[in-house]
């Protein structure tokens, strides 16, 4: 594989051609932020932009929820893709929010991205950490696409999940009820609900969020951990069997919530009950909860 | 001055802590934020805490009455503010220019809101200088002396493993008078605060953006915004809120709560029109708040460069870029 300098060279050559040959009318991908160790989405229109793009070892922001914005347009948008981006980007074809007719994408391979909050920290001569969500991916790389960027490839395997064990849901499980109901309290009661985490998720396309509609009363906006429980608890289960574990939700969270525990513990759950299963992989999927076989367990009934 | 060794700070804050709920910087776990004094605390002095201290003001959730129903008869209880003396000890100057911000919308031009005052008058602050800026600090561009709290009643500075403490207001030397058997006096040199990485140029920024409400600027950086929350509620200067209410049966409190700019709900009317219905109207309206309107209304910036909203960005949209491109701007 190139150097990621080469590859961000390819990266906006390949920009530019798309967005001269009017392949589609803006490039989704990632640009320098303020300091050496952030980036930023760009999301780019015009050809002379295209020589903002970068992809570098910081490149943390999954990108593929930026793909709603172009959702009433007729326009075709081009968007790099990991196989985090692309696995959102299959969130969100499989939830019906974008067309794959619509979308041109433009794979890559990733070889995981560092912390950038533990690089501010260590500063830049220092050894840095992946970031946590890189540490625990399984699919680095796009498995479909329309253009490749980098080394050619073989042909993709095809996706196959295995049943996933989180060791920070093992211990939870191990806890009592009280113990489990304190990690949950002191957890959430630092939510500043700022809704980072709804809004970077790709499973999180509602038009409508209840939480952003407070005079149906459903939830109401103070701050308490019953409040803020509720909308944790609400978003988990809302999410689930939908959730690409790209773990944007915790690296984002302001106040550092491990936001991915109710996740992880719905995915185990769901791997335990229904068969190993990884959201995201293929649009046409049948989703172990969006879907009913006579098979499927019935415990509670 | 007067100083007083590190390691003896907690006597001193357990004499304070006798007449005044005392809040200090501190560590709990991943984050940092003003806690109660006990014991235990593990001090935050080496850099700036993650909360500030306006929720000590202007908290997230702040009931403001109660009220019951009873057949045809309302009964309204008034719930009021807390009434304890308060002492701050280690606000950052970029957080005391905060409250000094806070203090003209709660304060000033004839709205007196009584919940804000009557906290705002039982806290007595003592400020603490800064020796090393973060990365993301930039108040010295914003006109704050990292090294002078404005509006402090004690100026504290770290400095050789010692606390040195000056009064700055009657209220601070009347405490510091108290203090004086765990004092000692001496000069100690203030030195100037380092490694500021950021400067944006504030000159004719907010003039600029009188004339800029139309640019094609806000569609651009627009693009990236997630429209989160994050650097409002981050902010120790965002004080947008919004009144509810949490009713059971016939009995019920109203309720404030702090309000972000950047969620759609925020400009919806009651008849289904949006006035800021896209990103685009969002991301300009925070920012021309704080860079435009503000000044034109109260004379400062609602921008105190402590840099928070730079470092919980989830898309690095930075006020410190904007300015660069607002300067840029044809």
């Amino acid at each position: 594989m190139g150097t990621m300098e080469q590859l961000t060279l390819q990266l906006r050559e390949t920009a530019r051609e798309i967005l001269e040959s009017k392949k589609a009318a803006a490039v989704i991908g990632w640009e320098m932020g303020t300091f050496w160790y952030s980036t930023a989405p760009a999301i780019l229109t015009r050809p002379e932009e295209t020589e903002r793009l970068v992809w570098n070892e910081y490149c943390l922001n999954n990108l593929a929820k930026y793909l709603l914005d172009f959702q009433n347009t007729d326009e075709k948008v081009a968007i790099f893709a990991r196989g985090c981006d692309y696995r959102g980007i299959n969130r969100l074809i499989q939830d019906k929010q974008i067309d794959r007719d619509k979308v041109l994408i433009i794979g890559l391979s990733c070889p995981g991205m560092k912390d950038d909050k533990k690089a501010r920290e260590l500063g830049q001569n220092a050894d840095i950490p992946l970031a946590k969500k890189c540490e625990e991916c399984t699919y680095p790389d796009a498995l479909a696409y329309d253009l490749w960027v980098g080394e050619p490839k073989e042909a993709a395997k095809p996706a196959k999940a295995e049943a996933k064990v989180f060791p920070e849901v093992e211990s939870l499980e191990q806890m009592t009820a009280d113990d489990k109901y304190e990690n949950f309290a002191a957890n959430y009661e630092k939510c500043l609900r700022c809704y980072a985490c709804r809004n970077v998720c790709p499973a999180c396309s509602c038009r409508e969020c209840i939480f952003g509609n407070s005079s149906k009363e459903w939830s109401a906006k103070a701050n308490n951990l019953s409040e803020n429980m509720f909308f944790a608890l609400t978003r988990a289960l809302h999410v689930a069997g939908r959730c690409i574990q790209c773990g944007e939700c915790e690296r984002i969270c302001p106040v550092n919530i491990p936001i991915m525990l109710l996740n992880k513990k719905i995915i185990q759950d769901i791997d335990h009950l229904f068969g190993p299963y990884d959201a995201g992989l293929d649009p046409e999927d049948k989703m172990p909860l969006g879907s009913f076989e006579f098979t499927d367990p019935e415990e509670f009934m | 001055m007067f100083t007083v060794q590190e390691s003896e700070i907690r006597d001193l804050l357990n004499v304070l802590n006798k007449e005044y709920k005392v809040f200090v910087p501190a560590k709990v776990g991943d984050e940092s934020k003003f806690v109660p004094y006990e014991d235990n605390v593990e001090f935050c002095w080496d850099r700036n805490v993650l909360l500030s201290v306006k929720d000590k003001f202007f908290p997230q959730t702040e009931p403001l009455y109660k009220f019951k129903t009873k057949r045809q008869n309302l009964e309204i209880e008034p719930l009021a503010p807390k009434d304890e003396p308060v002492l701050l000890f280690g606000v950052r100057s970029c957080d005391l220019q905060a409250l000094n911000c806070l203090d003209q919308v709660f304060l000033t031009k004839g709205f007196v809101d009584e919940f804000y005052r009557t906290k705002r008058e039982q806290a007595t602050i003592v400020a603490l200088g800064c020796n090393e800026a973060e990365d993301t600090c930039f108040c010295t561009a914003m006109g704050v002396d990292p090294q002078k709290g404005h509006g402090a009643d004690i100026q504290a500075h770290w400095l050789q493993g010692k606390f040195a403490l000056e009064a700055l207001t009657d209220k601070g030397q009347k405490i510091i008078d108290t203090l004086k058997s765990y004092l000692k006096e001496e000069n100690l040199e203030v030195p100037e605060t380092k490694g500021f990485q950021l400067q944006p140029d504030m000159d004719g920024v907010p003039e600029k953006l009188k004339g800029m409400f139309d640019s094609d600027l806000w569609t651009e950086v627009a693009r990236k915004c997630l429209n989160c929350g994050a650097c409002t509620y981050i902010c120790p200067t965002c004080h947008c809120f919004d009144m509810s209410q949490d009713v059971r049966g016939e009995e019920g409190f109203k309720y404030r709560c702090w309000d972000s700019c950047m969620f759609e709900e925020y400009t919806l009317m009651a008849g289904g029109h949006n006035p800021r219905p896209t990103k685009k109207e969002r991301v300009r309206n925070r920012f021309l708040h704080k860079l435009c309107y503000f000044p034109e209304r109260y004379n400062m910036l609602l921008c105190t460069g402590c840099g928070r909203c730079l470092s919980v960005c989830p898309v690095n949209l930075h006020i410190t870029s904007i300015i660069d491109k607002v300067k840029e701007a044809n």
